[in-house]
C-alpha cells in the first residue's frame, strides 16, 4: 500500500481518482490546487503524486517544479492527469520533471497498473 | 437594405478561440449574429457576442459563462452506455465509464472558460435537454440529467435556469455575452432525425476505449 497525493480543482475528478486508487488498496490524500498540495506534501510524505494541470492559485506544472526542488520529492513518481492532449503541454510537463502523462478521461485499470509500475 | 446590412455584418466574423476552428459557424440573420452549431460530443467557447446553437434529444447541454469577463460556452453530451460494471453510479468504485466521459465533457468546457479568465465562483450555469425521446429504450435523458446535476452539485455550481426532461427534443440558442437562452421544443416531425443522430453518436461512443492510457516518459 502506498500513500498517493491526488491534486485536482474538480471535486468530481478528485472523487473518481480517489475511488479508483483506494479500490486498488492505496491510501489517498487529496488537494484542490498546487498550494494546498505542497503543504500536504511537506506534512505527509507521499510515495506518488497525481496532478491536474489547470488549477487556480498554483497550477500543476508549477507544482511539479516545486516538488522537484524538494530533496524528498526529487525521485518521487509524479503523474500528470489532464484534459490537455497537445504535444507542447506534454513536453512542458516532461521538462518540468513529470514521470508520466495521462489525458482524461482516464482508464482506471491502466491508471492503477501505471501507478503500480511507477512504485516498482 | 436589411440584406445589405446583414451581408456587411458577415464580414466581421469573430476569430474562433484556439481549438475551436473546426466548429461550423454561419451567419444567423434572425439573431443578427454569427452562430456556432455544435453536434453531440462537441463544445464551443467564445468571448465574442455570437450565439451557440444545438439540437438536443436525450443529450444534455450545459450553457456556462462568467458575466464579469464575458466569456461563455456550451457543450453537448450524453453518457455512454456502461456495460463494464452494470449501472454506473456516482460512487462506483471503478469510477464508471459513464461518469468519466460525462465529467470529461463538463470539465473540458469549464477548463476552457477558466483559461479565458473566468472564475469558478462566478460561473452562471444553465441546463437543457435530457428529453425522453427514445421511447423504446430506457430513459437515457433522465440518466443524463441526473449525471449533470450530481456533477454540478459536487462542484458547488448552482443551476440558474433549466429546461430539462419531458418528452421533447429541443433547439437551444445561447447568447454567452448576455446569458440569454432561447429554447424551442420541437415537434414530433423532427424527432426521427434527432433519434438517429443520437443513436449514431451512442454507437460511436461504444467503439471508444474505456479511457486513455498512461504515457510514461523515458
Amino acid at each position: 500500500m502506498a500513500r498517493i497525493l491526488a491534486v485536482d480543482d474538480s471535486a468530481a475528478m478528485r472523487q473518481m481518482v480517489g475511488v479508483t486508487l483506494k479500490a486498488a488498496g492505496h491510501d489517498v490524500l487529496d488537494a484542490s490546487d498546487g498550494d494546498e498540495a505542497l503543504e500536504l506534501a511537506r506534512k505527509f510524505p507521499a510515495d506518488l503524486v497525481i496532478t491536474d494541470v489547470n488549477m487556480p492559485n498554483m497550477d500543476g506544472l508549477s507544482l511539479v517544479r516545486a516538488l522537484r526542488q524538494m530533496p524528498q520529492y526529487r525521485l518521487t513518481p509524479i503523474l500528470v492527469l489532464t484534459t490537455e492532449a497537445g504535444p507542447e503541454k506534454k513536453s512542458e510537463g516532461k521538462a518540468a520533471g513529470a514521470t508520466g502523462w495521462v489525458v482524461k478521461p482516464f482508464n482506471p485499470e491502466r491508471l492503477v497498473a501505471a501507478v503500480g509500475k511507477c512504485l516498482g | 437594405m436589411a440584406t445589405v446590412l446583414n451581408r456587411l455584418a458577415t464580414l466581421g466574423r469573430p476569430a474562433p478561440l484556439p481549438g475551436f476552428e473546426r466548429i461550423q459557424r454561419s451567419w444567423e440573420p434572425e439573431h443578427e449574429r454569427w452562430s456556432a452549431r455544435i453536434l453531440p460530443g462537441e463544445y464551443f467557447v467564445t468571448r465574442s457576442d455570437e450565439v451557440v446553437t444545438t439540437v438536443l434529444g436525450s443529450c444534455i447541454s450545459a450553457c456556462v459563462r462568467d458575466p464579469t469577463v464575458r466569456v461563455g460556452g456550451m457543450n453537448h453530451f450524453m453518457l455512454p452506455e456502461d456495460t463494464t460494471s452494470g449501472r454506473s453510479s456516482w460512487l462506483d468504485p471503478q469510477a464508471g465509464l459513464a461518469t468519466r466521459y460525462g465529467s470529461f465533457a463538463m470539465e473540458s468546457l469549464i477548463n476552457d472558460l477558466l483559461k479565458c479568465g473566468a472564475r469558478k465562483e462566478r460561473l452562471e450555469v444553465k441546463l437543457f435537454g435530457g428529453g425522453n425521446i427514445l421511447s423504446a429504450l430506457t430513459d437515457i435523458g433522465a440518466r443524463n440529467i441526473e449525471f449533470a446535476r450530481s456533477f454540478l452539485r459536487l462542484e458547488r455550481l448552482a443551476v440558474s435556469a433549466e429546461d430539462v426532461g419531458d418528452v421533447f427534443p429541443r433547439r437551444v440558442v445561447y447568447f454567452p455575452a448576455s446569458g440569454r437562452v432561447l429554447v424551442r421544443r420541437l415537434k414530433s416531425l423532427d424527432r426521427q432525425e434527432i433519434v438517429n443522430e443520437e443513436r449514431r453518436h451512442m454507437a460511436k461512443m461504444g467503439e471508444r476505449p474505456a479511457g486513455n492510457d498512461v504515457e510514461l516518459f523515458d
